[in-house]
C-alpha cells in the first residue's frame, strides 16, 4: 500500500471518481480508478456509473454469465424498472393531487375577500347614512353660530369637505434610468417622500387651509412615508403623478414657486428630470379625510340638567371629533 | 423488451392502484425520482454502448434513492434538507444530461 495512486477495483459510489490517464468521454475505462483531482470535471466528463466499465471488463475476462443467475440478473432488472414505473406514476399522481387543493384554498380566499369588501361597502354606506343623519340633528338641535363654529372646525381639521381656490402643485417622476451593465436601477429620479413632506409642509407655511395629495386629505396626524417604491399617505398608497392641491390665500401659488420649496424642485427638475408644477387653482374640492379616529374626549362643560334644549345653547360646546 | 414491459407494467400498477403516499415520505418522493430518473438513463446509455449489466443497474438504482434518501434525511434533521436536496439534485442532474446527451449521440449521431 506504498503505492500513491491506489487502483480502486470496485466501487458503486464512482461520482468523483476520474479514469487514470486523460478522461473518456464516453466511459469506457480500463477496471483501475483513481480518485481525480477535480470532483467537478469528473462529473461533468464522465457521467455514466464506471461500474458498467467494471462489469464490461469482468464479462470480458470471465466470459458472460450462463444460467440461474443471468436469469436471476433480468428479473432483477425487471423488478427495478417496475419499481421504478410505478415510483413515477405515484410522484406524478402525488403532484397532480396537491394542484387541487392549492387552487381551493385560493378561490376560498378570493370569495372571503369578495364578502368581506361588499359588506366594508354596506357599512361604509351605512356610516355615510348615519353621518348624515346625525349632521343634520346637530344643525336642529344647536343655533346657527355654533353650527358655524363646528363647521369652521371640522374645515380647519380636514374631517369635512371644503370648497375654494388655491393652488394645485404636480410632481411627477422622472424618467427611471437603467444601468445597462449591472441592470441595476437609479431611483434617483423618482420623487420620495421627503419631497411630498417638503411640498406639505411649504403650503401650510405659505398659508394653505386644506391639502389633499392625490385626494387624501391631510390632517394634524397625517405621516407621509415611504415603503419599498410607494408613498403612503397615512395608510394608503398614491403614486406619480402626485397632484398637491390646496385651499389658501390667492398668491399661495406664486409664494410657493417662490419659497424654498419650489426653488428645490426646480433643481430637481433641472437635475434629475422630475418635472414640476405650481399653478393657482380655481374651485377647488377636498374631500374629508377618510380616517380620522376620536382619540380622546371631554365634555366641555358639565353635563346640564336634562331637557335643557332650549333656543340658546351653550356656545361652547363641541364634539371631540366626529 | 422485457424491461420497456416492465415499466410499462409498474406505471399500470401504480395507475390501477393509486397509492397512498405516507406524509413522512412525501418530501423523499422528488429526490427518489431523480434518482431513479438518473439509474434509467445510465442503464439505457449503458445498454447502448453495449456494457450494460443486470446487477450494476438494480444496485446503482437502490444504492442511488437510499444514498438521496440519506442525505435529504440527514439534511432534514440538521435543517439544512433544502440545501442538500438541491446539491442532489445537482449532482444527479448533470449526471442526468452527460447520459442524455450520449444517448442522443448514439441515437442521432450528433
Amino acid at each position: 500500500m506504498t503505492d500513491p495512486v491506489r487502483p480502486v477495483v470496485d466501487g458503486l459510489a464512482a461520482v468523483g471518481m476520474a479514469p487514470e490517464g486523460p478522461p473518456d468521454p464516453d466511459g469506457k475505462t480500463s477496471g483501475k480508478r483513481t480518485y481525480g483531482p477535480d470532483f467537478l470535471t469528473a462529473l461533468f466528463q464522465n457521467p455514466l456509473d464506471p461500474g458498467y466499465a467494471d462489469a464490461a471488463a469482468r464479462r470480458a475476462a470471465e466470459g458472460p454469465r450462463t444460467g440461474p443467475g443471468r436469469q436471476i440478473a433480468s428479473a432483477s432488472t425487471a423488478v427495478t424498472l417496475l419499481v421504478i414505473g410505478f415510483l413515477l406514476v405515484v410522484a406524478y399522481q402525488k403532484t397532480v393531487a396537491e394542484e387541487p387543493a392549492r387552487t381551493r384554498a385560493r378561490d376560498t380566499l378570493i370569495t372571503q375577500i369578495q364578502n368581506r369588501r361588499a359588506e366594508t361597502e354596506r357599512l361604509q354606506a351605512r356610516a355615510d347614512g348615519l353621518s348624515g343623519e346625525v349632521a343634520a340633528l346637530r344643525e336642529s338641535e344647536l343655533g346657527g353660530a355654533a353650527v358655524a363654529q363646528l363647521r369652521d372646525l371640522e374645515a380647519i381639521t380636514g374631517v369635512a369637505r371644503v370648497r375654494g381656490s388655491g393652488a394645485r402643485v404636480t410632481l411627477v417622476d422622472g424618467p427611471a434610468s437603467v444601468n445597462a451593465v449591472t441592470g441595476e436601477r437609479r431611483t434617483e429620479a423618482q420623487v420620495k417622500d421627503t419631497d411630498l413632506q417638503l411640498a406639505a409642509n411649504a403650503l401650510w407655511q405659505a398659508g394653505a387651509e386644506a391639502v389633499t395629495i392625490n385626494g387624501q386629505r391631510l390632517t394634524a396626524t397625517s405621516r407621509i412615508r415611504q415603503a419599498g417604491e410607494a408613498i403612503l399617505v397615512d395608510i394608503r398608497p398614491v403614486a406619480s403623478p402626485y397632484q398637491i392641491d390646496a385651499i389658501g390665500p390667492g398668491d399661495l401659488a406664486e409664494d410657493f414657486r417662490e419659497g424654498y420649496a419650489g426653488q428645490f424642485f426646480d433643481l430637481l427638475s433641472s437635475r434629475f428630470g422630475i418635472s414640476f408644477e405650481a399653478a393657482k387653482a380655481k374651485d377647488l374640492t377636498l374631500e374629508a379625510a377618510t380616517d380620522l379616529k376620536l382619540r380622546s374626549a371631554e365634555p366641555s362643560v358639565a353635563p346640564t340638567v336634562a331637557g335643557s334644549g332650549g333656543p340658546g345653547p351653550d356656545p361652547s360646546v363641541t364634539e371631540g371629533g366626529r | 423488451m422485457i424491461a420497456v414491459l416492465a415499466l410499462l407494467a409498474g406505471v399500470l400498477l401504480g395507475i390501477v392502484f393509486e397509492p397512498a403516499v405516507p406524509p413522512e415520505l412525501v418530501p423523499y418522493l422528488p429526490i427518489a425520482v431523480v434518482a431513479a430518473l438518473d439509474a434509467v438513463f445510465g442503464g439505457v446509455r449503458a445498454k447502448l454502448d453495449g456494457i450494460f449489466d443486470d446487477k450494476q443497474f438494480v444496485v446503482s438504482f437502490i444504492s442511488n434513492v437510499l444514498v438521496s434518501a440519506l442525505i435529504v434525511y440527514v439534511g432534514d434533521q440538521l435543517g439544512v434538507g433544502g440545501q442538500l436536496s438541491t446539491g442532489v439534485v445537482v449532482v444527479l442532474g448533470v449526471r442526468i444530461f452527460g447520459n442524455v446527451a450520449a444517448i442522443r449521440r448514439h441515437l442521432f449521431r450528433a
